[in-house]
């Protein structure tokens, strides 16, 4: 297969269905929108359903039954649509459902209901963020094989630039290795299989078949998030080796402070960047090593401040974070605004390390 | 190697579909492009711009372009931070019809202008509303960016099928721009690899 020139939001529905997807839901909001016609131009060709919902909460429970019958199912919206999702979300969690959720963000604002979540209970939504569209294709269909490895929902956290940007990409199928059976899936019977319409019984089971209790469930579903939260952060970072400072981003963000570290490094300042690629779990144990040995962290995000806690419970006290992200949307509102170009970063990373105007190029 | 383009434009002059046709001839061409739009309120006359960026391998850029090494002006209006961001001496192809002589475009002397008469061609052509893809075809061959046979190609798979009637003359406009200029007088490739 040779590269074609596609959309972001198109790379990643073609990915998602190179990754088996076969069903998806949604509700049309800018930049998911272009997600949702990608999908709905796709799905047929391959015998897959598509469904213009007419909610996200139809939407997100419409996955959320499409993957309790065991198929790889998704959905997605931008923030503000994800908000009203986060019931469903969490109840997939809480009955251990596979599916796929794609936040086509507006900005970077929705760190924290990426990472934290606004449904109820001890669960986690592992998010990766994806720096361009390449990667969004890699992420799409790595998320559909840790949504079936960990039987949880999982999400992708892209913006305006991984949705839009067009790039030579080459969509093929990626193997990432077995997965678990689905015996679990319901399969809509009366003929007593026991998977007829029910995945969680709150774990007390049946008459003739008790199960161990919500407290037992609830303990393994904490271990479960305690083992993901071990095994799949994963991070980028880019001379951090002799770092004095060094910079942390996520997303879209990430290869402009990469830029910006180069031309820093050019003027002989030992700046180094770092990206979690996973928001959760967050790789601390990774951002303590590249820049335990630092002056300080600096950490850009364009919101008011969301993962800047992350970074400070990983450095632990051991070195300052200083925040040089800010508010910034273009006067469309889909997007980052000016705060997001090498100039202005690059100024805020002077001013944070101490290089006055009269020593800069 | 890695070359950038900036177009800019008023919107209905085709900016945007001539960006997505010549990033999807560089990928055609066996390069890897990557192409961003930025478009306000996406009406007829609003600002209009896209960048592209080709590389022959590798392919690194920002998706919001600090610096480009070329342009492609149809009009003067959103001009000026189209030439805040290009490098000294970068090749620049302009509609004559709508800015005058390239000479009037500020800022002219610092970049090696080139004028097309894209909008006066491409109405002789029988197809004014093509003059984005007379300008295009000239840039494509003053630079070598992308070949002018695959940009062909790219335009017909882009145009709609309600629209195949214009196939032909936007073919008949993007190898008049291509004619109008000396193939490869601003080679990027070769200037890059000095």
């Amino acid at each position: 297969m040779t590269a074609a020139l596609l959309q972001g939001s198109r790379a990643i529905a073609d990915s998602a269905i190179a990754a088996g997807c076969r069903f998806f839901a949604g509700y049309p909001m800018l930049p998911f929108t272009d997600l949702l016609e990608a999908m709905s131009a796709k799905m047929p060709e391959v015998g897959g359903t598509c469904i213009n919902a007419d909610s996200e909460i139809e939407a997100v429970n419409m996955a959320l039954g499409a993957g309790a019958a065991g198929a790889r199912a998704a959905t997605g919206s931008c923030g503000q649509g994800i908000a009203l999702m986060q019931e469903a979300i969490a109840e997939a969690a809480l009955n251990e459902v596979p599916m796929v959720v794609f936040n086509m963000a507006r900005g970077q604002q929705d760190y924290w209901q990426a990472t934290r979540g606004g449904g109820w209970g001890d669960y986690r939504t592992l998010t990766l963020a994806p720096k361009d569209v390449a990667e969004a294709v890699v992420h799409t269909q790595l998320l559909f094989h840790l949504a079936d490895t960990y039987r949880a929902p999982v999400c992708l956290y892209g913006d305006y630039l991984v949705a839009h940007t067009h790039m030579s990409v080459d969509v093929a199928p990626i193997d990432f290795g077995p997965l678990p059976d689905k015996s679990w899936a319901l399969d809509g019977t009366a003929g007593g299989t026991g998977h007829a319409r029910q995945i969680w019984t709150w774990a007390m089971g049946r008459d003739d078949a008790p199960g161990p209790g919500p407290d037992v469930h609830w303990r393994r579903l904490a271990q479960k998030f305690a083992t993901m939260g071990e095994a799949e952060a994963r991070h980028e970072s880019y001379r951090c080796g002799d770092a004095e400072w060094v910079v942390v981003s996520f997303g879209t963000a990430g290869p402009f402070i990469d830029y910006v570290v180069e031309e820093l490094r050019a003027d002989g300042q030992r700046v180094g960047s770092f990206r979690p690629v996973t928001l959760w779990p967050f790789p601390e144990a990774a951002l303590l090593e590249a820049a335990g040995r630092a002056r300080g962290v600096l950490v850009y995000e364009v919101n008011a401040g969301q993962m800047i806690d992350d970074v400070r419970l990983a450095l632990r006290g051991q070195v300052p974070a200083t925040f040089i992200g800010g508010v910034s949307i273009d006067s469309s509102g889909m997007r980052q605004g000016d705060l997001l170009t090498v100039a202005a970063i690059r100024s805020r990373v002077l001013d944070a390390i101490g290089v006055g105007a009269g020593e800069r190029r | 190697m890695q070359i950038e383009v900036l177009l800019t434009g008023i919107g209905g002059q085709g900016v945007q579909l001539c960006a997505k046709a010549l990033a999807m001839a560089a990928t055609a061409d066996g390069r890897q492009a990557m192409l961003s739009a930025r478009y306000g309120g996406e009406m007829r006359g609003g600002q209009t711009e896209a960048s592209v960026v080709v590389a022959d391998t590798g392919l690194r850029s920002l998706p919001i372009l600090p610096s480009a090494g070329s342009a492609y002006v149809m009009h003067h209006q959103y001009w000026p931070p189209v030439r805040a961001r290009l490098r000294s001496g970068a090749p620049v192809v302009l509609n004559t019809t709508v800015i005058g002589p390239p000479e009037d475009l500020d800022g002219a002397s610092e970049f090696l202008t080139v004028g097309i008469p894209a909008t006066a061609m491409a109405a002789e052509a029988g197809a004014p509303m093509a003059a984005g893809f007379v300008l295009l075809g000239a840039y494509a061959s003053l630079t070598s960016v992308a070949s002018i046979d695959s940009i062909v190609a790219a335009m017909t798979e882009l145009v709609p099928a309600y629209r195949r009637e214009h196939i032909q003359a936007n073919e008949a406009a993007i190898r008049a721009g291509a004619a109008a200029i000396e193939a490869g007088a601003a080679d990027l490739w070769v200037m890059a690899g000095r």
